[in-house]
């Protein structure tokens, strides 16, 4: 893990390639939620009404967009890649056993897996009962 | 970690934003996992969303936007302390400028929330 402040200093600390992309990752994919999820939480709960909200014709009708479908793809992909990257960064500080951490990361890692798996499955195989 | 503080307004950042992204991972993991029961049938996401639907869950979602809110802007406050010197020079009043936006921005979705609730169930 790195804790540099400034890029160059990340880059002289990173113990390979993989450690300073992940550090690059971290900022330009917050960046990029910012506005992906604040939008999304706008879309879903501020400007619509309660009975409508996440409702299943809400959902379906925005779904019939394919535009819509890549921008909860991406939220999911995004999201969770900078969710497991700063899960990892938690676990490298509190699980010091090396044999521990490698079980629960491999455990961790497996269940976000199918998890996405399964998102990605009802994201893009579902049809439409309207 | 926590038992490490010092009194000082970083420290307290990076608790937050540790505490609030793993509870926000947890959300996004769960909300995957219940959302994809659309594709299963109707039956099974009206199932699952008749649950969600409860107005308990509504004022749960207003400590997610609050907790997304204040990672998003403490996340930028780190931004600002990786890439640019003023960014630490002033790191501890942007802490407080990232908590009090976060505060009102809660308070606010939890007002508009309230209404929303209100408004359906009849209050």
């Amino acid at each position: 893990m790195i804790r540099a402040k400034r890029f160059e200093d990340a880059k002289a600390q990173a113990t390979g390639n993989a450690e300073l992309f992940w550090w690059v990752f971290m900022r330009v994919s917050g960046i990029v939620l910012m506005f992906l999820v604040l939008g999304h939480i706008y879309m879903t709960f501020i400007s619509v009404p309660e009975s409508q909200s996440a409702s299943y014709e809400t959902i379906v009708t925005k779904l019939q967009q394919p535009v819509w479908k890549l921008y909860d793809w991406l939220i999911m992909v995004l999201a969770g890649l900078h969710g497991v990257n700063g899960a990892r960064y938690v676990m490298e500080d509190y699980l010091p056993n090396k044999s521990t951490r490698f079980w629960v990361k491999a455990i961790f890692y497996t269940i976000v897996g199918v998890i996405f798996v399964w998102g990605t499955i009802g994201l893009y195989t579902f049809k439409p009962e309207l | 970690m926590i038992g490490g503080y010092r009194g000082k307004e970083g420290q307290w950042a990076f608790v937050l934003h540790r505490i609030s992204g793993l509870a926000i991972l947890l959300y996004l993991l769960l909300h995957i996992l219940s959302i994809g029961s659309i594709a299963i049938s109707r039956d099974a996401y009206e199932a699952v969303h008749a649950v969600e639907s409860h107005w308990l869950f509504s004022m749960g979602l207003v400590f997610v936007t609050a907790g997304v809110l204040y990672h998003a802007l403490n996340g930028l406050r780190i931004i600002f302390m990786d890439f640019a010197g003023w960014g630490v020079k002033i790191q501890r009043e942007l802490f407080y400028v990232v908590l009090v936006i976060s505060a009102i921005g809660g308070i606010l979705t939890g007002v508009l929330t309230l209404m929303r609730v209100l408004a359906e169930h009849g209050g």
